[in-house]
Order: structure tokens, then sequence, then C-alpha cells
């Protein structure tokens, strides 16, 4: 086995809803190696997207995350992020006391800064509102370039930036270069978000749910697009979907939640060819697979 | 904690509300003749079990100028709340609904009547036609229009995509009815209940404001609120009380009606979400 | 078409429609001074007005013609500039020469005292962060008292600082404190000081945009594409500076009018010989065309300051120009 990139252990995140406080993330414990491609697979709500945010220390406060342990390697080196943890939620109490939350996003923010980027960076779900509205793809993605090559003359920068924008499979990168979020579809949204993420060359690429939104045949290309940029190089990567044929098809290894937990780990192969006892969810998700498309449900 | 805060506002300044319109709604029907109020034995005579709120310089009892003062702007306030809220009601709705050049006339008209500057517009009117607390709370609530048929509009049009409105036009409900019950009535009433008690608070203010300037608004010897505090100018540092009071009344009541509006719409909105 | 032409046409586009707006204010300004009851000139000339003087005003205001023909005789007067001269307040000056220099530091003093407002609210909105409920044991008497109409806040004030100066007296200083301006005329820029402290206090005017730029930064701080620059290591600070931009120059421009209202009555209070003290004079001697030139001068500053947000929208946001409103 290569080395690790990433390992959480036991995650909990609650929130405090008018019904009360409620668990979202229960114990879940997974793991990326250098290299490997894992799936994340969960219907909506299941704590998919509360699970990607905690690793990338973006779960603000009102409780918010309450145990467990996040390790980022950072050349071998573990990094923990939720060190201390405990000792501000028992100073907490019971109180959603927000001072100390405040005090602990910031600590969070300052163990992520080195890491944000360099180690992993980011793709979310809706692409529309993942880019800056007031600035061009282009500059976004120059932005990116910079602090992954600081060495780049200006020029170099800007060629680099459509040569990425390129390489997601842009028809016009050098006029998508000058345009606004709001001047593009969707799709192409996504496109530049995926370059602004890659042009910041991450160990670990985070992409929650980056086809969920699109159309269908864009979804598909978005999908064949991850496909060869993974190919291209072996990239790691943390691919959370509720679309199981999607993380079959990019995924090594497949972990499935429901209700905040995990219910099921297995590699993509295995998943595929069937070997081994199945959680009946995972079965049922299996077998929706397998109908003919049209027959599926709206899930 | 959030919620108490909010609960423990919207108790304070419902009950500054309560008051205010309870007085209100009292003063027409004590009988007060500023005339015969003055006496000169009892001068700026300190807050007391006679005088709660003290005597002004003329002898007069603070609290009851207080209390008939309220007549001056009550209700031409709530008329001017209520005349503003309803024709901006009703302007939102048809530049929300409407297309073409109705629409366009009816924005064009909002934006025209919303560059005026309210209080120099009232002054300049005031100038012209006859002063009267009437004519400047009428002229304030068309002044406001603008303000109430933006937000209505604004809702309007987010309402006229969502499913269950254009579930109502395909069960073929008339479009006034939708328009006038289930957009207007029920989704824009927190809305109009937050603008009406700016309306009233503008009233007030401007109410105030006048007489306290002394040309256009309430004339002594009939009380008003801002011809009170405008007694400062002739007792100088004396007595705080004939002045201090009616501030304060004027602060406590445009806040009070400011906040209940707010926290009241607040929580209708959070019902309807 | 290039981003620069578009943006050229949407400036146009705006300029033109202020333009028209400014026309229609004019005339709404216009037939009120005709809705006059009885003979509308007995009503805008002050009594005992010689009957010479008279027939000018009619002819200046055209009144001796149909509303429409005589508005449009008073526009093309006005719109250069010529609202007549002074009857009353300085008889003979024209009311540009009473008015403007008045008119420009009562927009300076309105300007500033907003553009410090905006200052204040945004350092406000830096230093609490987060909204918490604690805050609102601060924030909740904040309002109160902010809410306060910006003419009792000047009374308010003027008499805190009468009462700060007579015990001073008493204490053995034996003159006013230089700094001491009010109620005297002086050369002095501290009734400016005094009045710009009062509008910033008045009329719920801070806590009004404190709040807005509370709401406007939280929810820039909780946006996506801030969680995406943070995630991929960038400074988040360009980013919601330049976010924003928009919501500060809309809210600057959107309480200039509450403002302009304001400054009208605390000019009046402090005696600042600004133009809201000048109209106030006027109306009370009924020297018209004053009254009317600064009418129209307000008017036309809340357009132009419209406009001038509107463009800035545009340079700042590109979907404005593709809104192409
Ligand atoms: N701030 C919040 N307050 C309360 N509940 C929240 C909050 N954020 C997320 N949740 C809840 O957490 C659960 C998990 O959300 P999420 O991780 O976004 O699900 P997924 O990404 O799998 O669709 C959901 O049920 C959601 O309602
Ligand atoms: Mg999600």
């Amino acid at each position: 086995m290569s080395a690790p990139l990433l390992a959480v252990d036991d995650l909990v995140i609650e929130f405090d809803t008018q019904a009360g406080r409620r668990r979202v993330v229960d114990g879940v414990s997974f793991g990326v190696a250098e290299g490997e491609v894992l799936g994340i697979l969960g219907e909506s709500g299941s704590g998919k997207t509360m699970s990607t945010l905690a690793v990338l220390g973006l779960v603000a406060g009102n409780p918010g995350v309450m145990g467990g342990s996040i390790k980022v390697f950072d050349d071998g080196q573990p990094r923990e992020l939720l060190e201390g943890l405990g000792r501000v939620i028992k100073r907490r109490g019971d109180k959603p006391a927000r001072k100390n939350d405040r005090r602990w996003q910031r600590l969070v923010f300052r163990r992520m800064k080195p890491l944000w980027g360099r180690v992993m960076t980011a793709v979310f779900q809706n692409p529309r509102h993942s880019l800056d509205p007031l600035m061009t793809v282009g500059a976004q993605v120059e932005e990116s370039v910079r602090l992954a090559e600081p060495a780049l003359s200006k020029a170099e920068v800007g060629a680099r930036a459509v040569d990425w924008l390129a390489r997601v499979q842009m028809t016009d990168p050098s006029r998508v270069h000058g345009s606004y979020a709001h001047e593009l579809s969707g799709g192409m949204c996504q496109r530049a978000m995926i370059a602004v993420a890659l042009a910041r060359r991450p160990r670990l690429l985070i992409a929650d749910e980056p086809t969920t939104g699109l159309d269908t045949t864009v979804r598909a290309e978005i999908v064949a697009l991850f496909k060869e940029l993974l190919a291209d190089r072996g990239r790691s990567m943390l691919y959370i979907s509720h679309d199981i044929r999607e993380v079959l098809y990019l995924a090594d290894r497949v972990i499935v939640m429901r209700h905040g937990r995990i219910v099921e780990e297995a590699t993509a192969a295995d998943l595929k060819a069937g070997v081994g006892r199945r959680d009946p969810y995972t079965a049922s998700l299996l077998a929706a697979a397998e109908l003919p498309v049209g027959q599926q449900g709206a899930a | 904690m959030e919620a108490k805060a909010e609960r423990l506002g919207l108790w304070s300044s419902g009950a500054v509300v309560a008051v205010v319109l309870l007085l209100g709604v009292v003063a027409p029907f004590v009988a007060y003749d500023p005339a015969s109020a003055v006496d000169y034995d009892q001068q700026l005579v300190g807050p007391s079990a006679a005088h709660w709120f003290g005597t002004d310089g003329q002898g007069r009892d603070v609290a009851i100028r207080l209390l008939k003062g309220i007549e001056a702007f009550f209700l031409p306030g709530l008329l001017a709340g209520l005349a503003a809220t309803t024709l901006g009601a009703l302007a939102g709705a048809i530049a929300g609904y409407a297309e073409g050049w109705v629409r366009s006339a009816v924005l064009g008209l909002m934006q025209l009547i919303d560059t005026l500057p309210r209080l120099v517009f009232i002054i300049l009117v005031c100038t012209i036609l006859n002063p009267s607390i009437s004519l400047i709370a009428g002229v304030a609530a068309v002044l406001f229009v603008p303000n109430i048929a933006t937000v209505v509009r604004r809702k309007v049009e987010a309402l006229a995509s969502e499913d269950y409105i254009l579930a109502h036009i395909a069960h073929g409900f008339r479009p006034t009815r939708i328009l006038l019950y289930h957009i207007i009535w029920l989704q824009c009433r927190p809305l109009l209940i937050r603008q009406a008690t700016y309306v009233f608070g503008y009233v007030l203010f401007v109410e105030t404001a006048l007489s306290y300037l002394g040309d256009y608004g309430v004339q002594e010897p009939t009380p008003s609120w801002g011809n009170m505090v405008a007694q400062t100018r002739e007792l100088a540092g004396a007595a705080p009380w004939p002045w201090l009071f009616p501030a304060l009344a004027i602060v406590i009541t445009i806040s009070g009606f400011l906040a209940f509006g707010n926290l009241l719409a607040r929580r209708e909105e959070e019902a309807l979400r | 078409m290039t981003r620069a032409s578009l943006l050229l046409i949407a400036a146009l586009r705006r300029t033109a429609g202020g333009l028209l707006l400014l026309v229609g204010a004019s005339f709404v300004i216009y037939i009120t001074i005709r809705s006059a009851p009885g003979d509308a000139i007995d009503a805008i000339s002050p009594m005992g007005t010689p009957p010479e003087v008279k027939a000018k005003l009619m002819a200046e205001f055209g009144l001796d013609r149909d509303p429409l023909t005589g508005y449009v005789a008073w526009l093309s007067r006005s719109a250069v500039g010529d609202f007549g001269e002074s009857l009353v307040f300085a008889p003979g000056a024209t009311v540009m020469d009473v008015g403007l220099p008045a008119f420009e530091r009562t927009l300076a003093l309105a300007g500033l005292a907003l553009a410090a407002c905006l200052v204040l609210a945004l350092l406000g909105a830096l230093l609490l962060g987060r909204p918490h409920p604690r805050q609102q044991l601060v924030t909740g008497p904040l309002y109160f008292v902010t809410a306060a109409p910006s003419f009792v806040v000047a009374v308010l004030f003027a008499q805190g600082m009468n009462w700060f100066v007579h015990t001073y007296v008493e204490q053995g200083g034996y003159e006013t404190p230089p700094w001491y301006p009010i109620p005297i005329y002086s050369e002095s820029w501290m009734p400016y000081l005094f009045a710009g402290i009062v509008l910033v206090a008045g009329d719920g005017l801070f806590t009004d945009f404190l709040n807005a730029v509370r709401a406007e930064l939280q929810g820039l701080r909780n946006a996506q594409f801030i969680a995406a620059v943070r995630a991929k290591g960038a400074r988040t600070v360009s980013h919601i500076a330049r976010n924003m931009v928009v919501p500060l120059v809309s809210g600057y421009a959107a309480r200039l009018p509450i403002v302009l209202g304001g400054v009208v009555i605390v000019e009046y209070i402090f005696t600042l010989d600004g133009a809201g003290y000048l109209l106030l004079e006027a109306a009370r001697e009924r020297d018209f065309p004053i009254v009317v030139g600064l009418s129209v001068l307000f008017t036309a500053t809340i357009i132009v300051v419209n406009l001038l947000a509107d463009i800035v929208r545009a340079l700042v946001d590109p979907r404005e120009v593709a809104r192409g409103g």
C-alpha cells in the first residue's frame, strides 16, 4: 500500500436545530492513499458534504465538529486538524458558546493555511456559486497558477492559465479566459472550477458532487473529464456523488454513507463483480444501477 | 437565547405600541383647554404626584400635554400608513404582474416619486398649500409608495415562478385573486406591516420636526411633542422636564414602532418559511 | 461587442434616464407650484410684493400661460441654472449666487457625514464579526438610541453641551471653551463637526448601515466561492473587498436622501449657513424663488448620486451590464 494522504477517524459532526441536537455525521472513518481515488456514495442529506468540509477545515460553528481525528499527511508528516477539540468541547459544555467556536475556527484555519491548495483543494457542488462573480475566470485560474508556481513571469502565468483551461477541454480557452462566471453555462463553470483547482496542483483533489445540478449530457462530459485527468497522471482524489455509476466508474475504493454512518466499504472491482455480501442499502443501489437508463427512479 | 432576546424585543416594543395606541384612542376624549391651563403660580414645578412630569414655563401640566400631543400625529400617521401600504401594494402588484408599457409607466412613476427629497418636498408643498398635518401626512404617504411598491414587486416577481402559484394558475383561479389574496395578502403581509410602521414613524418624525421648527407644524398653544421640545429655546438649562419627556416620548415611540414592525414581520416571515 | 463599448452604452443610457428623471421630477415640482389655491402668484409671493415684481415672477414661473408651456418656459430658464432672483432673503441677488455656496456646504456636510458613517459601519462590522446573541445586549439598546430623529439628537446634544459648558464655567472656567460655538455664528468648523456627529447618530442611520454591512459581510463570508478561494489556499481579503464595493456604494447612495432630509433640520438647530438653513428661512419669509431653486438642487443631487452609483456598479460588477438595466 502506498503512503497515506488523508486519514479520518471516528468523525462526529452535530448541529443544533429547533428539534434539538442532530448528529449528521456519526463516527465516520475513511482514508485516501497516494494515487488512490476514494468514492463516497450516499443519498442527499447523508452527511457527505459535511464530512468533506470537515476535512477541509471549513465547517463553521453551531456545534459543528464534535469528535474524531482528521490527519492530513504533508510529505508524509501527519498533521492533526482536530487536536485540542476535546478541550474546546469540554469548556463549552452543553452551551453553544460562540466565543470558543470563533477561537476554535481561527485555530483550525491557522492549521489549514499551509495545507489548503498545496496538499488538497476542492471542487464544490454548485459551480455557479463557486467562482468569484466579479473576476474573470482567467484571473481566478491565474491566481491558482501564481500560488502553485510563484516563480513564473506574468506572461507565463497567463499562458499557463489558458493551458489549464484547454486541459479541461474548454472549446475556446482564450475567450473563456476573459469571461465572467455569469457568461458561462453550468458545465463550463464546473470545468473552469476544475481548472482553478487543478492549476493549484494539489496532492489531493476533493470533488463534492461536481456533476449534481448539471444536464445529463454535461454530467457525462464532466465525469469523462475526471477520468481522463486521472489517467493523465496518477492523482489522488476524493470523489463524492449520489450516483453509483459515476462512483463505480471513477473510484478504486468506495464507501457508502447513509444517515451519517458508513454502511459499506469495498473496492469498486468487488462491487462491480458482485463479490462478497452486501449491505441491503448498497444492494438496492447496485440493483438500481443495473436497470436500463430510463427506468431509473429520480434518485 | 437568540429567540429569547427577540421575544423580549417583541414584547417590549409591542407594549410601547399598545400604550401609544391606547393613549391615542383616549386622547380625543380628554377635555383640554390650553389657554385655561396656564398658571403662572405653578411655573416649572418638578415632577410630583400632582404633576407627574412637572409643569412647563407657563405652569401647564406636562403629562396632559404629552397625552394631547399624541393627537397631532396619531390619526394622520395611521391613515398615512394605511394609505401608503394600500397604494404601494397595488402599485407593486401591477408593476410585478403587468408587462409592457403599463409596467414601465408604473415603474417610471415610482422612480420619479422616489427621487424627490422627502423633507425638502414636504417643506416646498407647505410653502405653497395651506400647511396642515393631514396634508403633510398625505404627502408623506405618497412619498413612501415607491419603497413599498418595490419590495412588493420583488416579492411578486419572485413568487410568480413558484410552483404553487403556477399550480393555482393551472387550476384556473382568477389571476386577480391569486395576485391579491395568495401573493399580496398571504405572502406580503409581513413586508406591509413593516412598511406601515415605517410610514407611521416617518409621519411622527415630520410632524414633531415641523412643530419643533414652528412654521408648518402644530402651533402653540396646541400641544405637540415637537413644539414641547422646542421649549428648550426659552428654558435653556433651567428645567429639563418640559422638553426632555417629550423628546424621550418621540424616541421611544419611533423606535418602539420600528422595532415592533421589524420583529413582527420577521416572525411572520419565519412562519411562512 | 467589447465589454468597454457595452459599458459605455450602459452609462449613456443611464445618464439619459437620469436626465429624464430630472425633467420628470422638476415637472412634479412645477405642478406643485401651479396647484396653489386661489391665485398662484399670491401664494408664492410674500405679502406686499410690488405689482411689477409680481409680474416678473408671473413671467419667470410661466404662471401667465397654460401649465405645459409655462413649464417649458420655466424649465428652459432653470435648466441653465437661472432660478430668478431672491425676493426677501437677499433682494436682488440671484438664487444661484445665494443658494449654491450654501448648497455646497450642505452637500459637503451630508456627504462627509454619510462617508464617516460608512467607514464606522464597516469598522464596526469587521470588529463585531459573526453575530451572536450576547451582542444583542449592545446592539439592541444601540438600535433604540439611534432610532431617534436627528433633530431630537441635535437638541439633546446641544442641551448636553450647554449643561457641560455651564458646569465648566461654574467650576471656575471663566469663559466658554473656545471650541464651543453653539449657537453663535462663527467661522469655526466645530459646529459642522457637531452637526456631522448628530447626523451619523440620528435617524437610525448608523445602526441601519451597520446591520446592512454586517449582513452583507456575513453572507460573503459564508459564500461558496469564498470557501473555494480558501480551499485553494489564496487570501480571501481581496475577494471579499471587491465584492463589498457594490453593496457599500449602493448603501451610500440609498441613504443619501435620508441624510439630506436630516441635514435641513440639523443645520437649522446649529444655525449653520447651509442650504437647509437657507431653505427653512426662505420658506418662512416666502422667498419663493430660493425655495424652488433649492428643491431642484436637492432633487438633482439625489439623481446624480444615484447615477454615479449606477456607473460604479456597472464598472465593478459585470453582471450589471449584462442585465442591461
Ligand atoms: N448548519 C446546519 N444546521 C443544521 N443542519 C445542517 C446544517 N448543515 C447541514 N445540516 C444537515 O446535515 C445533514 C447532512 O448534510 P450534507 O452533508 O450536506 O449532506 P449530503 O452532502 O450528503 O447531501 C443534512 O441533513 C443537513 O440538513
Ligand atoms: Mg452535499
